[in-house]
This record gives structure tokens, C-alpha cells and sequence, in this order.
């Protein structure tokens, strides 16, 4: 792992355990995301983007589950095996290092509480000691709030695990520190360019806009400034304009925050336009990464070749893949894409081509470039 | 707030409709009978009738009279309080309901909150861990709960805690306990003996009403808890299986947090409306179970009204549980709307 | 095209009922009394013409009318004057089926009638359809019931070629408000045959002895079919909007088509169900009825009605003690064959439950 990278999913592996037979759902995936660029994740429906981003938060759902494999995340200096830590260790990676955004906004928050209360959760998780000095601040300086409060923040500083500080806090009005935290939130809220915040705070989901929406979650992810930022198609619903508009936060909040941003889409559109470099994914594994002007310019793996033709042009016959993305229940053997690719040899059948770097910064998964060294 | 106040506004019109339309349909059961049998219920002493008599109560009562004058009268009459007379038990029946209430009460202040509460615990712990031990054994316990007729559950506890044992009697109060609550020293501040007993310092009868009351509860709780368990664990593994609860994790948040903060106050939901409509059916009276213990609450006099045909009885019984149904509905609607605030929308 | 998708989902719901314990469980406890019911003849040879009275043992009532416990001759023992009650017990299982069968068939047929049509067609049918059913949950379900039973008449004359005016008429209800275009045709073709054969059947009047079981079953169906109704009528309303529905319709198939065939299978599912913990449900609450007093006289072989003899005892902590087995041996076969139900309908709800997400 390079001083750039800071993710590097290393050959994993995923299985579903379904009625109808095991799915390989990542047979291997291998991933590098570096200090502040966009990765792009491409590939088509199924083939594992979603699957992969979940992974490297340790949240697969069941009947998933994660085989093989390592997922390293560089954090205070050091490069930590995500998939090997414990419950607790990953909570504070969730959310705070690593924050995810998902494809349908409104069904990922959740639809009886309100947007503060929700984005004030992941603050009070990650950001709880900050808060509560920002309150103890505010009662000093501008002698609003009790006493009491001011003598309980500060328990609850020295002491949270107290079982007295529990009850204390949980029985008490606690209004300054409420009052932070809904500072934050509109102040959040704001840089998402968001119109009238305040009173968007206190709304529910089901009263948003799809657009309005997508802002709401993506100012909840980076309200901890996370390291990575993973989107997972987070456009996909919405319409053009507002697409356009997240698009044009999502490259500012590079620039500002130096977040790095797994940008998982099926629209090669949305990738030519903020993407650094891509990733392209095809029956749950990676077959090509590349620059992005690398890979529009010069695709090597015949799946890229294939899907970039197949981009409707006027004037151009339209050209699609031949057959069917293969049942993942039981995968073909050797290289998943062997049956519908133009250029496949004998030993495509058989082995599986390993992930190489071809050309420098360049990898690919194919035989045709020796992948079976 | 002011899509509450909204909300609970229509539902309540809505209610009342639907109160009218069971009175309606009540009143109109009663005259598919000819005036002949109507001048019957206002009878107090069938003994001594003559046709004569008969045509003087169609007159005195205008039983001849228009639909919806009848009606109208009828309608007054109930809104004042008076219901008709009971045959079967010789006494009007607004008294008898009235009378009879609090030892249904009684059973019900206890087996609601322990039904209510257990089975919320026991469901969200089914659903939580699902396919584990509490998970199946919750589950069997459940469908032989509901399985169970209550009227044979009951015998065979009075069976073994009565006949074999000689500690839990049926009925609501002993002997003893029965002269001293009508004695003059008695003060019936809320005619619920259970309370009664407490206010005027005679804490043995408070006892007394206990140990009458533990075996019914028990058939009660035996056999609703099992349906509630099973529609909150149902509900639960729906909530736990949405996109909210991944996206609560992804945040970071801790497991106790994503159930209990999360995913419960979603699934609690369905639960409330069952809740709802399980506490007004048992405040409407338990019919087998106040049979088989004897112990002379709602239930076992519309039991009796029943069989004796006694056709006041059981309308006036039957608008008690409309509007028992109907004053549920609305506190169900009203708590839903609090716990979702998507449902002030509709 | 439309069947292999429909044909792989029974089997596989067949496969996941085999494979769960509880669901075998509930089978074999529902095999066990079909043996008993299809037995019966045999394993209790009936002493009178009428195989539903229960007999009495003479010998021992001249000596007590009292209950007396297990022994060889009476295998569960006898209950008050002397019915010998294994042999209620095992024809007792007959009237069982007969009475969850046919409350849950009446029910049905009324409720998917009501319920279909309501969801189909909408509007103002809908709406009275609803308020209608609300009404009657509205009431108190067993007082209902029990007032049903004790106002049922005891013999009703059936004038056969009103029936069939009621029926033709009810047809032609239903083709009018389909959209086919041989409708008129269809209707009058309808009206001519009912009044033709009313016409023959003039004089024929039956007259249809009830008796206090099947007041029973008629006022549980009558209290049980707004349920079916509302089951049937959400389903309805959940598939009606899908596009499948807007495909049939664009292809041009006629409404009885689209509901047969797509609406129909698809929303079978909780009514399965549905109709499977009901049949127990529906035997609990005859029972209970039969144990008031209103249900079968007390000579006939009916589980409930073998434990009402148990009322007068309720006081009386001797007579509990003493005649335990009266009220315990039949109580627990309809707890079993109530679990029987509840199994297996408890069993096809956990397995539809991923099928449904499946979709």
C-alpha cells in the first residue's frame, strides 16, 4: 500500500448463502482508493458494485457473508485490517473514517424521526466530547443554561461510563447541548446548499424532494468528515438537473475536504465527468482500472471495449453484447466473461487471469496481457 | 401539530359514522319484529298478558309509529341513559352494565399491560434473533397459546388450583368479602372492589379480589399474548430488513440503538392498531372466561342475555362494544399518528 | 410462459413446508385425526341408526347418573348420565371437519364474492362495502353469533324456484357490469332459462330442517366473512396497480379473464393462510358456543358440548377434582386439532414470507 493509498480491498471474496444455491457474488475483488480522488465503480446491474461497497464497511447483510479476503483502511498512520477488528472498532470506522450514501435517499432515512434528529445521532456518536465542550463553552461565555448542565456535560466528560451519568443524562432536558447540535445541523444543511435550513431540519423524510433528499444523507455523511466518502449510485433516481447539481457538490466536497469518493454507477456519462480513475466491474470481479481518460481512450479488457461501443452515438449502429450476464450460482469457470467475449482463447475456459498491472497505473484482468502468469 | 389536530378531527367524524351506522343497524334489527313482540319487552310481568295489554304498550309506546320517528325516540332515550329493561336480569339495563363493569375491570387492569408489554418484549426479541432459542420457543409457546380454548384452559387450572389444591377460588369474592363490601361500614367511592378496598383501609379485600383474580388473568394473558408475540416479531423482522436500519448501522451507530431507536418504533406500528383493538375487546366484556370462573363481569351476563333472548340486553351490550371499538379506534389512530408522523398526511 | 413461473413457486413452497418441523408437526396431527374421522365406523361401532348419538351405558346409570373415571369398557370413561366419551370423542372428530370445513367454505365464497367485487370494480361498492364490514367487526363477534343461533329459525321452507330467480338475478348483475360485449345476449338468455325453470318448479317447497349445529355454522360464517372480504379486497388492491395487470388489459383480455387468471393466483397466498388457522379458529369458537349451550344437544357427539356439562361443577372443588377426565380428554383433542391448524398455517406464513420478498 503506497503513502497515497488509504483503501485497498485485497482479493475479496463473498458469498450468498440462498434457497436456491450459493451466489459467488465477489470472487476476488481487488481495490485501491487514494487520498483524495474520485474512483469511479462501473459495471451493470448485479455484478457486485453495491455488494463491494458494503463490504468495506463490514456490513453485508445476511445471508451474506464475507469469505476471504483483506480489506486495509490507513488510518492515524497506520494500515488496519478492517475485516479483523471487532464490533466496536468498526463503529467508530463507520459513519466518522469511512460514511456511505445510498441510492434511494428516502428509504434510507429513517421515516419517523426528523432530519436533525437523525443527523444529529451520527454527531453525538463520533463527535460527542466535541459537542460537549462546545456546550460547556457556551454556558461559560454566554451564561445561558443551568448550572446543573454545565456540572453534568462536564461529568459526562470525565466519566461517561458511570452508570449514575447514564441516568442523569438520559432523565435531563440537556437544551444547550441540543442547541450545538442543531447549530451544526443547519450549519451542515447550508453547505449542501440547501434552501431555508432551518426549516428543513425539522422535517420529516416523506416531506422532502428526491433531490432535497440525496443532500439531506450526503450532509449526514460527511458531517464527520470522513476519510471516504462511498456513493453508491447516488443519482440514479433523481432527475438530470438534479443530478447535475449533486454532481457539482460531490467534486467541491473533493476540493474542500480532500475526501476521497467511490462513485459506484452504471452511467459511463457520470464517470467521464468526475471520475479520477475507474473501476470496472463484471459478474463480481474487477477486470479494469485505470485513469479515466486512460480507459474512455484506451480500454484493454474486451468487457470495457464492448461497453464503450455499446454507447448509443447518432449515426452509429447500435451495438449491444452478445448473451446474458451469467448466473452467479454457479459461475462459469476460468474468466466469467469468456462466453460473450470476442477475443476469447482455450485457456479463458479454464483459468481464471489474475489482476495485473499491465501499463503503469494500469490493471487489468485478461489474458490476452498475459494474465496468467 | 396542526396536521395532527387535522387528523384526529377526521377520524373522529369518521368514528361517529361508523357509530351511527352500528346503532342504525341495531335499531333496525329490532324492528324486523312486528310491534306485537316489541310491546313484549315493556312488559315487566309476562304473566298477566291479554291483547288488550298488548295494544294499550303498541299505543303508550307508539310502536306503530314511522321508522324514523321510533328511531329518534329510541335514540333519545339511550343518549339519556336509559336502555331498556333487562329480563334475564331483572333490572335495567344500564344498571346491570354499570353494575357488572368493575369485575370485568378488574380482570383487565391486569392482563392488558402484561399482555401489552411482554408480548412487545418477547416479539422484539423473536425478531431480533431470529431462528434462536427464545425465537422457537416463543414460537411454539405462541401457536399452542392460541390453540388453547379458553374455556378448557380455565377449568383445568380451576381444577388443579381449586379442586385439587383449594387456593384460588372462582368467582370474584369470597363470602366474606362480598357482605363486607355491601356492609353500610363500606364506602363504594369507585365500585371497584379492587380500589375500594384500598381507600377505605381494608386491604384484605383488595387481596381477597387478587386471589380471585389471578387464575382468570392467566387464561387471558395465556391465550392473547400468543397473537401479539407473533405480529410483533412478524413486524420487527419487516422493519429490521429495511434500508433505514443498514443506513443506521453504516452511520455507526450501535446495535441496541439500531433496534430499539430504529427499527422497533417502526414495527410497533401494526402492533399499536392490534393492541388497540385487543384491550377494547377485553374491556367489552370476556365472555367464556367470566363464565367458566363465575366471576360475574360484562362477559358472562351478555353471555346469559344470550341464551334468554334477551333482546335489550344484548343491544345494549352490543352499542357498549361499538363504542368501546369506536373510543379504541381513536386513541389507535391517535397513537399512530404520533409514532408516524407520515399518517397525518392521509 | 405464465405457468412454469407459477408451477416452480408451489413446488418450491412444498419443498419448504417439508423441510420445516413445525409444518410436518401440524400435518401429522392433521393426518392423524383424518384417520380417526375416516375410522370412525370401526374403531367406535355406532350403537343407533344415527351415528352422532352418543350411547349411553344404561347399567352403570341405574346405579349413578354421576361421571364415571377410565376403565375397559369405557376407555376415556363416561361423563354425566353415562355417555360414554371415547366414542364422543371419536365422532366428535367428524364434526369437527364438517363444522371448520363448511363455516370456512361459506365464509369464503361470501367473503371472495363480496371482497372481489368490491376491490375490482371500486368506487361507491367499495365504499359501501367497507363501511358495511366495519359495522359488522365492529359488533362483538361471539354475542353476535350466539344471538344468531338463538334467533335462526328452526325450520326454514326453501321455495326452490325462488332460489333460482335469486341466483339468475344475481348473474346478471355480474355480466352487466363486466365488460364483454355478449353481454345482452348473455342476460337474456339468463332470464329466459330462470323463469322457465321457476316456472316448473313452482310448486316444490322444501322445507329444510336446522338444526342447533348448523345454526352454529351459519352464525360463525355470518360473523367470519367480512374478514375474508377485507383479506381478499387489500390483496386485490395490492396487485390491481401492478403492471401486469395494465399489460392483460392493453392485450385486450376481458375482465373475468384478468381476474382468473392473474389476480386470482396471486393473491391466493395469505388466504391460504389464512383459511388454514381459521379452521382451527372456527372449531374453537363452536366449541366454545357448544360449551355455552347453544350449540349441539347433548346427546350428540361434539367435543365442546361433552365439557358444558362442566358448568354445574365450577363451584363445586370435589366434582372438579372427581370428573377431571370429562372435561380434560375432550378439551385436548380440540386443542390438538386446533394446533394441527395453527401449524400449518403458521408454517405456510413464515414460508410466503420469503416468496414474497422473492418477487
Amino acid at each position: 500500500m503506497t503513502d497515497e493509498e488509504i483503501l485497498e480491498v485485497e482479493n475479496l471474496v463473498v458469498r450468498f448463502y440462498t434457497y436456491e444455491g450459493i451466489v459467488e457474488a465477489l470472487d476476488g475483488v481487488n481495490l485501491k482508493i487514494r487520498k483524495g480522488e474520485i474512483l469511479g465503480l462501473v459495471g451493470e446491474t448485479g455484478c457486485g458494485k453495491s455488494v463491494t461497497s458494503l463490504s468495506t464497511l463490514v456490513l453485508v447483510p445476511p445471508p451474506g457473508s464475507i469469505e476471504a479476503g483483506k480489506i486495509f483502511l490507513k488510518t492515524q498512520g497506520k494500515k488496519v485490517n478492517l475485516l479483523e477488528q471487532d464490533r466496536e472498532t468498526l463503529r467508530t470506522v463507520r459513519g466518522s473514517e469511512i460514511s456511505m450514501v445510498f441510492q434511494e435517499p428516502r428509504a434510507y432515512l429513517n421515516p419517523v424521526y426528523s432530519v436533525e434528529n437523525q443527523i444529529s445521532e451520527v454527531l453525538l456518536v463520533h463527535r460527542k466530547e466535541e459537542f460537549l465542550k462546545r456546550a460547556i463553552e457556551t454556558i461559560k461565555k454566554k451564561k445561558k443554561g443551568s448550572n446543573f448542565e454545565l456540572k453534568l456535560y462536564q461529568r459526562m466528560l470525565e466519566k461517561p461510563k458511570s452508570l449514575t451519568t447514564k441516568l442523569l443524562s438520559k432523565f435531563t432536558s440537556k437544551r444547550t447541548l441540543k442547541m450545538e447540535l442543531h447549530n451544526e445541523v443547519v450549519a451542515l444543511l447550508k453547505n449542501m446548499e440547501i434552501p431555508d435550513p432551518e426549516r428543513v431540519a425539522k422535517m420529516y423524510p416523506h416531506e422532502l424532494s428526491g433531490g432535497m433528499a440525496q443532500r439531506v444523507v450526503i450532509a449526514m455523511a460527511l458531517s464527520c468528515n470522513p476519510k471516504i466518502l462511498l456513493a453508491d449510485e447516488p443519482t440514479t433516481n433523481l432527475d438530470v438537473t438534479v443530478q447535475a447539481q449533486i454532481l457539482q457538490l460531490v467534486s467541491l466536497l473533493r476540493k474542500n475536504f480532500q475526501s476521497s469518493i467511490l462513485y459506484v454507477t452504471h452511467d459511463l456519462g457520470v464517470v467521464a465527468e468526475i471520475c479520477d480513475r475507474v473501476a470496472v466491474m463484471y459478474a463480481g470481479n474487477v477486470v479494469e482500472t485505470a485513469d479515466v481518460f486512460e480507459i474512455f481512450n484506451n480500454p484493454l479488457h474486451p468487457y470495457t471495449k464492448a461497453l464503450l461501443e455499446s454507447i448509443p452515438r447518432p449515426g452509429k449502429e447500435f451495438k449491444s453484447i452478445p448473451g446474458v450476464v451469467p448466473s452467479l450460482i454457479k459461475p462459469p469457470r476460468g474468466c466469467r466473461f469468456h462466453d460473450r467475449c470476442d477475443f476469447a482463447m482455450e485457456v479463458c475456459r479454464k483459468v481464471k487471469p489474475q489482476f495485473l498491472e499491465v501499463k503503469k497505473d494500469h490493471f487489468v484482468a485478461c489474458h490476452l496481457y498475459g494474465g496468467s502468469k | 401539530m396542526t396536521s395532527l389536530i387535522a387528523y384526529i378531527t377526521r377520524r373522529l367524524i369518521f368514528l361517529i359514522f361508523v357509530l351511527i351506522g352500528v346503532t342504525l343497524m341495531i335499531f333496525a334489527i329490532t324492528m324486523l319484529f312486528s310491534p306485537e313482540i316489541r310491546a313484549y319487552l315493556y312488559i315487566r310481568n309476562i304473566q298477566h298478558v291479554t291483547p288488550d295489554v298488548i295494544r294499550s304498550v303498541i299505543e303508550k309506546y307508539g310502536l306503530n309509529d314511522p321508522f324514523y320517528l321510533q328511531f329518534s325516540r329510541w335514540l333519545g332515550q339511550v343518549l339519556q341513559g336509559n336502555l331498556g329493561w333487562s329480563q334475564s336480569s331483572a333490572q335495567p339495563v344500564a344498571e346491570a352494565i354499570l353494575t357488572r363493569w368493575p369485575y370485568t375491570f378488574e380482570i383487565v387492569i391486569f392482563a392488558a399491560p402484561l399482555i401489552i408489554f411482554f408480548g412487545i418484549y418477547l416479539g422484539v426479541q423473536a425478531g431480533v434473533h431470529r431462528n434462536g432459542i427464545i425465537d422457537h420457543v416463543t414460537r411454539v409457546f405462541s401457536i399452542i397459546g392460541y390453540s388453547l380454548p379458553s374455556f378448557w384452559l380455565g377449568l383445568l387450572l380451576l381444577s388443579v388450583f381449586y379442586g385439587k389444591l383449594g387456593w384460588l377460588p372462582p368467582g370474584a369474592l369470597s363470602y366474606e368479602a362480598e357482605q363486607a363490601v355491601h356492609a353500610s361500614s363500606f364506602v363504594r367511592y369507585t365500585h371497584i372492589d379492587l380500589i375500594d378496598g384500598i381507600l377505605n383501609g381494608q386491604f384484605w379485600i383488595t387481596l381477597d379480589v387478587l386471589k380471585h383474580v389471578i387464575l382468570p388473568v392467566i387464561v387471558i394473558v395465556v391465550i392473547d399474548i400468543a397473537v401479539l408475540v407473533r405480529v410483533m416479531r412478524s413486524s420487527m423482522l419487516e422493519s429490521l430488513s429495511k434500508q433505514y436500519v443498514t443506513a443506521a448501522r453504516a452511520k455507526g451507530l450501535d446495535e441496541k440503538t439500531v433496534i430499539y431507536k430504529h427499527a422497533r418504533r417502526n414495527a410497533l406500528i401494526p402492533v399499536a392498531t392490534l393492541s388497540g383493538m385487543l384491550v377494547a375487546g377485553l374491556l367489552g366484556g370476556l365472555v367464556i372466561t367470566e363464565t367458566v370462573f363465575g366471576f360475574g363481569g360484562l362477559g358472562q351476563w351478555a353471555a346469559s342475555a344470550a341464551i334468554g333472548l334477551d333482546v335489550p340486553a344484548v343491544l345494549g351490550y352490543a352499542m357498549l362494544s361499538a363504542l368501546l371499538f369506536v373510543i379504541a379506534n381513536l386513541i389507535v389512530d391517535i397513537m399512530y399518528a404520533y409514532i408516524d408522523p407520515r399518517i397525518r398526511l392521509e | 410462459m405464465s405457468m412454469e413461473p407459477r408451477v416452480k413457486e408451489w413446488k418450491f413452497m412444498l419443498k419448504r413446508v417439508r423441510e420445516t418441523p413445525l409444518a410436518l408437526a401440524g400435518v401429522a396431527i392433521i393426518i392423524f385425526f383424518i384417520l380417526i374421522a375416516l375410522l370412525a365406523p370401526v374403531l367406535a361401532p355406532p350403537t343407533y341408526s344415527d351415528p352422532f348419538k352418543i350411547p349411553q351405558d344404561k347399567e352403570i346409570y341405574s346405579l349413578t347418573p354421576n361421571p364415571t373415571p377410565p376403565t375397559l369398557t369405557h376407555i376415556f370413561g363416561t361423563s354425566d348420565q353415562q355417555y360414554d366419551i371415547y366414542y364422543a370423542c371419536i365422532w366428535g372428530t367428524i364434526t369437527a371437519f364438517r363444522v371448520g370445513l363448511t363455516v370456512v367454505l361459506i365464509s369464503l365464497i361470501i367473503g371472495l364474492i363480496l371482497g372481489v367485487a368490491a376491490a375490482y370494480y371500486g368506487g361507491i361498492l367499495d365504499e359501501i362495502l367497507m363501511r358495511f364490514t366495519d359495522i359488522i367487526i365492529a359488533f362483538p363477534g361471539l354475542i353476535l353469533a350466539m344471538a344468531l343461533v338463538l334467533a335462526f329459525p328452526a325450520a326454514i321452507p326453501i321455495n326452490l324456484s325462488s332460489i333460482f330467480l335469486v341466483v339468475s338475478i344475481i348473474c346478471s348483475f355480474v355480466i352487466i357490469m363486466a365488460r364483454s360485449d355478449r353481454k345482452l345476449l348473455l342476460v337474456t338468455q339468463m332470464i329466459v332459462v330462470a323463469f322457465l325453470v321457476s316456472y316448473i318448479y313452482q310448486p316444490i317447497v322444501l322445507h329444510l330442517e336446522i338444526t342447533n349445529l348448523d345454526k352454529v355454522l351459519f352464525a360463525i360464517a355470518i360473523v367470519g366473512w367480512p374478514g375474508y372480504a377485507r383479506l381478499i379486497r387489500g390483496e386485490i388492491l395490492r396487485v390491481k396497480n401492478e403492471d401486469y395487470i395494465e399489460a392483460a388489459k392493453a392485450a385486450g383480455s376481458s375482465d373475468f379473464r384478468i381476474i382468473t387468471r392473474h389476480i386470482l393466483p396471486n393473491t391466493i397466498y395469505p388466504l391460504l393462510v389464512v383459511v388454514s388457522m381459521d379452521v382451527g379458529s372456527i372449531v374453537l369458537t363452536a366449541a366454545a358456543l357448544s360449551f355455552l349451550g347453544i350449540g349441539a344437544p347433548i346427546d350428540y357427539a361434539d367435543w365442546g358440548q361433552m365439557i358444558s356439562r362442566s358448568r354445574a361443577w365450577i363451584r363445586n372443588p370435589e366434582m372438579l377434582a372427581s370428573n377431571f377426565h370429562t372435561f380434560f380428554i375432550p378439551g385436548l383433542f380440540i386443542t390438538l386439532f386446533s394446533l394441527g391448524w395453527n401449524l400449518l398455517g403458521d408454517a405456510l406464513r413464515d414460508v410466503l414470507d420469503p416468496m414474497l420478498r422473492r418477487r
